[in-house]
Parts: C-alpha cells; structure tokens; sequence
C-alpha cells in the first residue's frame, strides 16, 4: 500500500485482486472531500462495481439455458431481452415465449420445480391455456433470498400466429440462451407501459435505418430519416416529417400513435382480466401459497377445466 | 434524442461478464423495492392491482423457507 498525491486528490493504490488495480482516493475540495474510486481503469460506478463483483450469471440467462438444455423451447423476452441487448437494466423479473407443446410446457415446470417454484395465479402452464393468449406466472428465491419471477405465454401480443415458427427460427443468442430478435421485441415492448417507449427508441437503432424507421419512436430519427426513407409510411409522424412540417407535429402525431398502442394493449388486458375472474378467485382459495408446483398445476388445471376459457372471442393476439 | 441514461447507455461497452456482473447488483439493490412492485410485469394480467391480485391473500415478498 502506498500514498500518491495527484493534483487535489491523494490515492491509496492496493491489488486489484486479479482484476486490475483498485485505487481509492479522497478530493479534496476546500473544505469538503469527495471519494473516488477506480478500478481496471474506470471511474463510472457501475462499471467499478461489475469490474469488482465475483462472477454470478444472471439468473434468467441461466434459466433460460436450463429450459433449453434438451432442445430449443424457449426465447427470453421484454425486459431481460432489454439487457441482453445493452439497452437498460430495468427488468427484476424474467418472461419467455414458449413452444406451445406438452412437452416445452412439461419441460419448464420441471425446471422450475427442481428451483422450489411455486404458481402464482395465473392460467395452468398447459397448451390449451397458452393458445389462447393467456399467460402463466410463478415464483421463487434464489440461493441469495432474491425474489425470481417467471412469466410464460406461446401467444405474444401483436406477433401474428403464423409468425412464431419464424419468430423462432430468427432468435438471437449463442447455444441455449435464445433471445427474442430486436423487431418483434419491439412488437412486444408496445405495451401500456410508459417506459417501454424510449427502450422501442434505442431497440430501433439495432435495426437497418429503413426499418427503424417503422418502428422508432425517436422524433429526431423520424426527422433525420423520413425524406430519404419514408414514402409511402403508414405512420402519420412519418408523414408530417416528409410533409416538412415543424417537429412539435411530428412529436404530436408520435404522441397519438403511442397512446394508441397504449390503448389497445389495456384493452386487451381488460378482456383477459374480466374473463379471469372466477378462476383466479377460486385459485386463490384452492391453491396453497407453498403448494409444490406439480400439486399447483393439477388443482390449477382442474379449475381452469370449469371457470377459465380455453380462448376469448375477440383472439389473443 | 438520449433517452436513457448515461449508465445505461454505458451497457455497450461492457463485457458479457461485466454485464451480468452489473446486472447481478443491480439486481440485488432492486430487492428492496420488492413490496413496493405491481403484481405482474408481464402477460395478461399485468393490468391487475395488487388487491385484485392477492385477493384474501397477503403479499408474498418474503422467501418461504
């Protein structure tokens, strides 16, 4: 261990344990100090802290990988397909398109019972449930007493149901950690949720400029690449923008086409939610809390049998 | 226009390991707002409150042990 002085700030260099040199150091401003921190030559604090961390994989990366260990079964989706592309770390809980089979479904309770999940209410992991839309939801805690949630649908909103072979066939990711590809996790991420508009914006940018342009919701892309690329757009932002209006109207028509996209996801929230309604009463009452997952899914299937529709007349997707 | 912040934007640089290692903080600092969380993130339920999710039940953030 050693002091250094360097300008205002006086640093304590040690080992680095095997990942660089760590430096701390105290500013001094007047009468006021100010601790910095480095390591492997980075100040940022995030980068410091993951530079500094023992090695822990991510638990849904790694789940996914067990789902897929005996064949391709499951894409990682929405907000851990978010981190998977750089764009944000803002997901605690994991979701997966699955192959709408006996077997996938079969396949994901096992690996989750051999974690200790439990169901929480939500539809029975079972095809005849998924192919109409409906989603299954379970849970448990890691080795850390983290809280881990899964979530499971075969039928993603706004992805038509012909498209799924290709949806995954066109799957990103190295061996078994597939990840939905960037423009149907756009398609997915077009939720009631105001957050999930700016990850559209930077998932935009993965793609070819004239296919972001469907999709981005970057006001500024819009300007910069409608003239060139926008003939014949759908989108009315697109339109204002080859039309040479101002960008307060391009931001206008881009706030319409976002609130509708938020209005069509609640409402086909509230369709699923009405008809759910007598089932997940009864699961509630029927389904212990720290029932073992196959004693959940029995009694959840035999419930589903009687109160939850197979399918909704207006579709699931 | 940026978006999102500087340390999201900084995720690119990273590598694999330094990304779940991020993410694996991240996470865990995240425990903390647990009970604060809506029901449901994902799916078709997501629009439910948390009494309409948990009904007579109580909210589960605590490990079962």
């Amino acid at each position: 261990m050693r002091l250094t002085n360097v300008g205002d700030t006086t640093w304590l260099n040690g080992p680095g344990q095997g990942k660089g040199t760590v430096q701390i150091g105290v500013q001094h401003l007047g009468a006021e100090k100010r601790w910095l921190m480095t390591a492997g030559g980075r100040t940022d604090p995030l980068r410091v802290a993951a530079i500094l961390r023992q090695d822990m994989p991510n638990v849904y990366f790694a789940l996914t990988e067990e789902f897929n260990s005996e064949g391709l079964i499951a894409l990682l989706a929405s907000g851990q397909a978010v981190v998977f592309y750089r764009i944000a770390l803002m997901s605690k809980d994991g979701d997966w398109v699955l192959r709408e089979t006996a077997g996938a479904c079969r396949r994901v309770r096992s690996v989750l019972a051999d974690h200790g999940a439990r169901y929480r209410p939500g539809a029975p992991l079972d095809p005849r449930w998924l192919a109409g839309g409906w989603s299954s939801h379970f849970e448990f805690f890691d080795e850390k007493k983290r809280r881990i949630r899964c979530d499971f649908v075969s039928r993603p909103p706004r992805i038509a149901p012909g498209d799924l072979d290709a949806m995954f066939a066109a799957a990103r990711g190295d061996g078994r950690l597939r990840v939905v590809d960037p423009q149907r996790l756009i398609r997915l991420k077009q939720t009631q949720r105001a957050k999930d508009y700016p990850v559209i914006g930077e998932l935009s940018r993965l793609l070819p400029p004239e296919i972001e342009l469907r999709w981005t919701t970057d006001p500024d892309r819009i300007m910069e690449l409608s003239s060139p690329l926008g003939q014949g757009s759908p989108r009315a932002s697109v339109r204002a923008a080859r039309d040479g209006l101002s960008r307060e109207v391009v931001v206008m028509e881009l706030a319409r086409e976002i609130d509708r996209m938020q209005r069509e996801d609640r409402d086909r929230m509230r369709r699923y939610e009405a008809a759910a309604r007598p089932y997940l009463e009864e699961f509630r009452t029927r389904i212990r809390e720290d029932a073992p997952l196959e004693e959940g899914h029995g009694v959840a299937v035999s419930v589903a049998e009687r109160l939850l529709p197979p399918t909704l007349d207006e579709g699931g997707s | 226009m940026q978006m999102l912040s500087e340390d999201d934007l900084d995720l690119k640089q990273m590598t694999d390991e330094e990304l779940e290692r991020a993410w694996d903080l991240w996470f865990d600092l995240a425990q903390s707002t647990n009970d604060a969380d809506p029901p449901y993130a994902h799916g078709v339920f997501a629009g439910l409150g948390r009494e309409e999710h948990s009904g007579t039940r109580g909210a589960s953030s605590e490990p079962r042990l």
